[in-house]
């Protein structure tokens, strides 16, 4: 980028294309700081990888820093399009299938929610 | 491990790290950094070939090589296992996990077992305070480790005989 | 959930993908370097940072703005250095911020050497971070890529560009000057100031040292302004604080509040409350140089003033809570063993006096402690402090002092009644069995290593003083509560 004014432009285009991917897809967010990742969310972030490419919704799967939220590790961020989103916490393998076919399939609420802050 | 290198190939391997850095001796940190990881330690050889390689005297990189924890001059074990002994481990009773390492591998904090297999020692927080107390084995972290789990997870690392 | 929060140097962190640029930019990342560059000239950045009243989140709490100013002086060649060697045991805010948005430290140091007038900057970091190590690199070839780092930055005629130093293992290393000298591979020992890093710092040249959390915070000053940032927080202490909210608390975690906050509202309402509904006994900021605050403590509002007056410090935000089951005198006797341990040695108040601090505290613990030895430790501490060369040394003595002042019935009641409430210094402690409840199983018998249990079957068993080593394997084994610590 040569100047500010391609900083600004640029900026736009991101957050529009942003803007068209919260309203058609459905936004993962996965914690990989080194807490998370040493209660396993590696793991988890396979998973969703795995078991999302046999649903029909179409996704974005996100790696996020650490959410602060230490105690409920691993944790996954779920924005359906058109809502808020939703934390889950703490995700294994069982909840992350829970997650995918209650919540993101049929938008039933799932154990496991922690707020947001 | 090339421990076992002799000294002409030590003298050559530092010589072309050292070279990576210009031999500049604002890069001693940097230099003795790289030469840990390729000879898992850093025994007087080395650290010798480092000094005259970027023209300081010895005794300065021995200097360093003392004063930074990290360094180590005698070799770790396979699995170098690492107990968290920071606060919020300590508070969750870090002291306990130490001792039944010790324990259970008949070696004392710092030591390396006689077969080469685990070393072990203390650091301080390695910033995973959430899953207090935490121990490390090579890259991999433990977290909410129990007295009574040091058995098993040390299990992991012995091959079935 | 907690209302209490407000996330500014935490914005990104969980939000965001760190390893990808483009994330960041989408919100608003590097628009107050493009603000800065394109509508500010440099004294203008300074003075809004100024304006902000932002202080030094490392723990020191100097303005930064003023830290800015001095090192603006002057036409050398500068240095921007950001201070990642975050060592207190206990507090990750750093780490997190560099895992979870490496690119808003790397924009704010642009900010700053564009400020001061500086090309070059680097982060020393641990090396213990191998993975906001990894995160760092992919984000400055990122930036660099994207011509926000590197030659003409934006066009502008500004370039900046910055490197990596590693750390290696000196808790000391995070005070300014040390830090400077193991950037020049040298042993990391602290120098005296005057003069300054300002005026003489890496390679001789004037150099601004700063911690993580206090240039996270710098490009959200930028965008929202320094009136925005003012109007958070409390008179002498503006905006957020990051803590890390550890030991004995049930929502361990990062959090980052206004100035202001109470340690109450940190601890129950965010925190909530004490771990398996055990009691509150204290709450330790500032690791190694801080000091442990109680109950009486916990409406203070956490501003840098307020913690200091109350016997602690801000410090860079390791927050630590600890219940009745731990011994405060064995809490000091942990921060001296690190200090002992870390102390560089230069000076002697420090490498002595701290292993005296150390023995004492130690005696203390094993049952031997005397009365006199409680006017020592003060005076002692005294000294140390007043006579350290650095930071290390001069703050050393806290957790001693405030644990003293705080818990003097503690300490009295080890060095005269030979009792540890906490339970938590074997040689003050006895394992017994109480009759009533002993059925005489034999359980505790088999369980104990060194054959202090003696007693027949189906008779009330009995633990010989002598031999027992205090091990607590009988009490494990007992179903019948029928062994108690005493």
């Amino acid at each position: 980028m040569g100047s500010v004014n391609d900083l600004e432009n640029f900026r736009k285009e991101l957050a529009s294309n942003l803007k068209n991917t919260e309203k058609n897809k459905v936004i993962i967010k996965i914690a990989m700081s080194t807490c998370s990742i040493a209660t396993g969310s590696k793991n988890i972030l396979d998973y969703f990888n795995e078991a999302m490419l046999k649903q029909s919704s179409s996704y974005r799967i996100i790696t996020t820093g650490c959410t602060g939220l230490c105690h409920s590790e691993p944790t996954v961020e779920v924005k359906l399009p058109g809502s808020e989103p939703v934390m889950f916490g703490p995700v294994d393998v069982k909840t992350a299938e829970a997650i995918i076919n209650e919540y993101i399939v049929n938008g039933k609420s799932v154990d496991c929610v922690i707020g947001r802050n | 491990m090339s421990c076992c290198e002799n000294n002409i190939q030590i003298k050559e391997t530092v010589r072309s790290i050292c070279a990576e850095f210009n031999n500049d001796p604002n890069e001693l940190i940097a230099i003795l950094h790289k030469a840990q990881n390729h000879f898992g330690f850093l025994p007087k050889e080395v650290q010798n070939a480092v000094a005259d390689a970027v023209k300081v005297p010895a005794s300065k990189v021995y200097g360093v090589v003392t004063f930074y924890s990290y360094f180590t001059m005698v070799p770790k074990g396979k699995h170098p296992i690492s107990v968290c002994m920071g606060t919020a481990c300590y508070v969750k009773g870090a002291e306990k996990v130490l001792k039944e390492l010790e324990k259970e591998l008949n070696i004392k904090n710092g030591q390396t077992t006689s077969d080469g297999r685990f070393s072990m020692n203390t650091l301080r927080c390695i910033g995973a305070c959430g899953l207090a107390p935490v121990v490390m084995i090579g890259d991999k972290v433990y977290g909410n480790v129990k007295p009574e789990e040091v058995k098993n997870i040390i299990k992991e690392y012995v091959p079935n005989v | 959930m907690d209302t209490k929060q407000l996330k500014i140097a935490l914005r990104n962190c969980g939000i965001t993908d760190p390893e990808n640029i483009e994330d960041y930019i989408s919100g608003d990342g590097y628009a107050a370097l493009g603000k800065c560059l394109s509508e500010n000239d440099r004294k203008q950045v300074i003075e809004e940072i100024k304006r902000s009243g932002l202080r030094g989140r490392g723990g020191g709490g100097f303005p930064t703005g003023k830290k800015w100013e001095f090192a603006a002086a002057g036409s050398d060649k500068k240095y921007v250095i950001c201070n990642a060697d975050e060592g207190d045991p206990g507090a990750f805010m750093d780490r997190s911020v560099l895992e979870g948005d490496p690119h808003s430290v790397l924009e704010a140091m642009a900010i700053c050497g564009y400020a001061i007038g500086s090309d070059e900057g680097y982060i020393y970091i641990r090396a213990e971070y191998p993975l906001a190590i990894k995160r760092l690199r992919i984000a400055i070839a990122q930036a660099e890529e994207a011509g926000l780092l590197g030659e003409n930055i934006l066009g502008s005629g500004f370039s900046f560009k910055i490197g990596l130093k590693y750390g290696a293992g000196a808790f000391v290393c995070g005070e300014e000057t040390a830090l400077i000298r193991s950037m020049e591979g040298k042993r990391g020992e602290p120098v005296m100031k005057p003069p300054f890093p300002a005026e003489k710092g890496y390679m001789g040249k004037p150099t601004n040292v700063n911690n993580v959390e206090t240039f996270a915070n710098i490009p959200a000053i930028i965008n929202k302004g320094a009136d925005w940032f003012a109007s958070i927080g409390t008179e002498g202490s503006k905006g957020t604080k990051v803590f890390a909210l550890a030991g004995k608390v049930n929502n361990v975690g990062l959090v980052e509040v206004p100035m202001g906050t109470t340690l109450r509202e940190l601890i129950y309402d965010i925190g909530g409350g004490i771990l398996n509904g055990r009691k509150f006994k204290a709450v330790q900021s500032g690791g190694p140089s801080g000091g442990c605050l109680t109950e009486k403590h916990l409406d203070t509002p956490i501003d840098y003033e307020s913690l200091k007056a109350a016997g602690s410090m801000m410090g860079s935000g390791g927050m630590i809570v600890m219940d009745e089951d731990d011994c405060m005198v064995a809490v000091a006797q942990f921060y001296l063993d690190f200090t002992v341990e870390e102390s560089c040695g230069k000076c002697v108040p420090c490498r002595e006096g701290n292993k005296v601090l150390y023995q004492i505290l130690n005696k203390i613990t094993h049952g031997k402690g005397e009365i006199t030895d409680l006017d020592k430790l003060k005076n002692f501490s005294e000294v140390i402090k007043s006579t350290s060369l650095c930071g290390l040394g001069q703050t050393a003595p806290n957790p001693v002092l405030s644990t003293i002042s705080n818990f003097y019935e503690e300490y009295y009641d080890h060095v005269v009644n030979g009792k540890c409430a906490a339970k938590q210094c074997r040689a003050l402690i006895e394992y017994r069995i109480i009759g009533d409840n002993c059925i005489g199983c034999g359980a505790c018998k088999k369980a104990c290593p060194s054959e202090a249990i003696s007693g027949e079957i189906k008779q009330t068993h009995l633990i010989d003083q002598e031999k027992c080593i205090k091990c607590g394997a009988c009490i494990k084994k007992c179903r019948f509560n029928a062994i108690v610590i005493e």
